[in-house]
């Protein structure tokens, strides 16, 4: 089993690398334009089954070879690379573009929007490919959109595994749930100590 | 109990004054948007829906996804018919609409009122279709009024260019008798995928139908929309545990042959998972809905348990009432003992004889003794009255 780094891999097991899938929220992965609707979950798994495709697999539907893939994170955590495995026949994804701590993308978002970081996808049956990212702005990954929007010329798109690398950490990003905005102030809202009457000051 | 944002899109064409559905076409639409937008807002209360109008000067929204219901039926008033509906726009508004929805966790979905003739092409609606399933958005449509060529046909394209496993629907009704409202009570639109809003949907139809209150378990969903759930959950809760019984009543059934010790086991058993369960109010309910459902096998289990609850803290009183139970449960083999005893004449005279003030040969008592008897044969009494007669002589 080759890897892409320069000495020979019986030494380590590369798998203990590729145990970011193990910080994915599973049940909150979700997919847009796959045939199969949760079939999305059975991409992440251990680096050694990534070629076990006996499983399902991430199909978009007929004819429209464009995958959107939300997954968030139980924990914040570096990515340093990705590994994409997909289908044969040209129905590997040509290209990849990801978004990094933004819910509720949409196909008309992501192809509007700006990417973190894209990549031109060669065709990685054997997954023996990563493709490194940019370390600095992949610091805390909350939740990480990933939009593939062409294959190499199949009429879908498949994919049998994602895989990250990287590092856990232990914190959680906090996202402010509600703000309420103050057009004008409400003086009863800002009471001051003084004026409840309490402190220490007094006016004799 | 789906979490959903919905959009209703409005057929407010010049067809829609035609008065073969009811008052009006769009009268009777109206009714019917109310009553969505009710069975939504109850099946969840975080559920939003948003109104727009397809035809007029052009599409427009009414009101933005909301849970607020009041609102939704305050912009119905003062609505205008005229112009023609534009279908295509109308849809691609309001997947707009659901797209800067508040909360993302929402599913998406679009309810059109399609009444008037549709003049897009097949294609057109396909594409649009297509569209609506890669963003997961699912469709319902109503098609009602207007019945013009190719038009059911389109509609039939655009679902299932949109349909993804059964999750969008499409009704077709003709003019008749009954309300538009009513008739989509009883179609998926109203009751959802799941279970969803059949609750509500069942009490509206039967109150729909002018019939005494056809209400599960007597409460309506509307007065108490709670209660409604809790006694719905309890119910299929004591299903659940009433199978269990039924398959323990069964082990038991074919235990009873062997006698009383097993009977013993049995309610030993019962006292114990009555002392297992918490006495509260929860469980005095499952069996007394048990005892209604007029279930012979397991509500005898639980009037052993309903009186091992109440003994639980005192030991003693369990025991007694153990012994209780076993003596009504061993009554008939108890009743042939004593029977037996009595119709043996010399111990009931010796019985008597020990008792001060009671002369065998009175003949009242001979008298009772003789009543008691009745179940043994009257000849050999009388040969047993003789003999300790005659002994008591000498």
């Amino acid at each position: 089993m080759a890897c892409t780094h320069d000495h020979s891999c019986e030494d380590h097991d590369c798998s203990s690398n590729w145990s970011l899938y193990k910080h994915i929220d599973l049940a909150k992965v979700t997919a847009l334009n796959e045939a199969n609707p949760g079939s999305v979950k059975s991409v992440f798994k251990a680096w050694e089954e990534r070629l076990n495709s006996s499983r399902e697999r991430l199909e978009s539907n007929e004819g429209d070879p464009e995958l959107l893939v939300y997954i968030p994170f139980t924990s914040d955590v570096k990515i340093k690379s990705i590994s994409v495995v997909g289908g044969a026949d040209g129905t590997s994804p040509s290209k990849l573009r990801v978004f990094i701590n933004r819910e509720g993308i949409d196909f008309s978002d992501a192809q509007s929007m700006q990417p973190v970081q894209e990549w031109e996808l060669v065709e990685n049956l054997q997954g023996v490919l990563e493709y490194q990212t940019r370390y600095s702005k992949f610091q805390s990954v909350a939740n990480i959109t990933l939009h593939f929007p062409e294959s190499f010329g199949g009429d879908t798109t498949q994919i049998h595994y994602i895989g990250f690398k990287g590092e856990a950490t232990q914190l959680k990003r906090d996202v402010v749930a509600t703000i309420v905005y103050e057009i004008t102030p409400n003086p009863s809202d800002h009471k001051t100590r003084a004026e409840t009457g309490g402190g220490l000051s007094h006016v004799e | 109990m789906v979490l959903e944002a919905t959009m209703i899109c409005i057929d407010n064409s010049e067809w829609m004054r035609n008065g073969d559905y009811g008052p009006s076409r769009f009268q009777a639409q109206a009714d019917a948007v109310n009553l969505i937008c009710g069975a939504k807002t109850q099946s969840n209360p975080e559920n939003t829906v948003g109104v727009l109008t397809m035809a007029g000067k052009g599409v427009r929204v009414l009101v933005t996804p909301t849970s607020d219901l009041g609102k939704i039926l305050a912009c119905m008033h003062g609505l205008e018919i005229g112009g023609e509906m534009n279908l295509a726009a109308g849809i691609q508004v309001a997947q707009l609409a659901l797209k800067h929805r508040q909360n993302k966790k929402q599913q998406q979905r679009i309810i059109v009122f399609a009444g008037s003739p549709v003049k897009h092409e097949k294609k057109t609606l396909e594409m649009i279709g297509k569209k609506l399933k890669k963003n997961s958005v699912t469709l319902d449509i109503v098609n009602f009024g207007e019945d013009d060529e190719g038009k059911t046909e389109k509609l039939e394209a655009l679902l299932a260019a949109v349909n993804n496993n059964d999750t969008s629907h499409i009704v077709h009704i003709p003019a008749g008798p009954n309300a538009l409202s009513d008739v989509l009570l009883s179609t998926p639109i109203f009751t959802g995928d799941g279970e969803g809003g059949s609750g509500f949907a069942a009490s509206a139809a039967a109150a729909a139908a002018g019939g005494i209150s056809g209400f599960e378990f007597g409460v309506d969903p509307n007065l108490d929309p709670e209660l409604a759930l809790a006694l719905r959950v309890s119910m299929e809760e004591e299903r659940a545990r009433q199978e269990a019984a039924a398959k323990k009543a069964a082990e038991e059934s074919s235990k009873q042959e062997k006698g009383g010790e097993e009977q013993d086991a049995t309610m030993t058993e019962c006292a114990s998972e009555g002392a297992s369960e918490a006495d509260n109010k929860k469980n005095e309910f499952l069996q007394a809905l048990a005892m209604s459902m007029d279930e012979p096998a397991s509500s005898h289990d639980l009037q052993d348990t309903e009186m091992s609850d109440a003994a639980t803290e005192d030991p003693e009183l369990a025991l007694a009432l153990q012994l209780s139970v076993q003596d009504s449960a061993k009554d008939s083999s108890s009743q042939s003992d004593m029977s037996k005893l009595l119709a043996d004449q010399s111990f009931v005279s010796s019985i008597l004889a020990s008792l001060p003030g009671v002369d065998p040969n009175d003949p009242s008592v001979k008298e009772v003794l003789a009543s008691m008897q009745s179940q043994s044969e009257p000849q050999q009494k009388q040969d047993e009255d003789k003999a300790p007669k005659e002994e008591d002589k000498k």
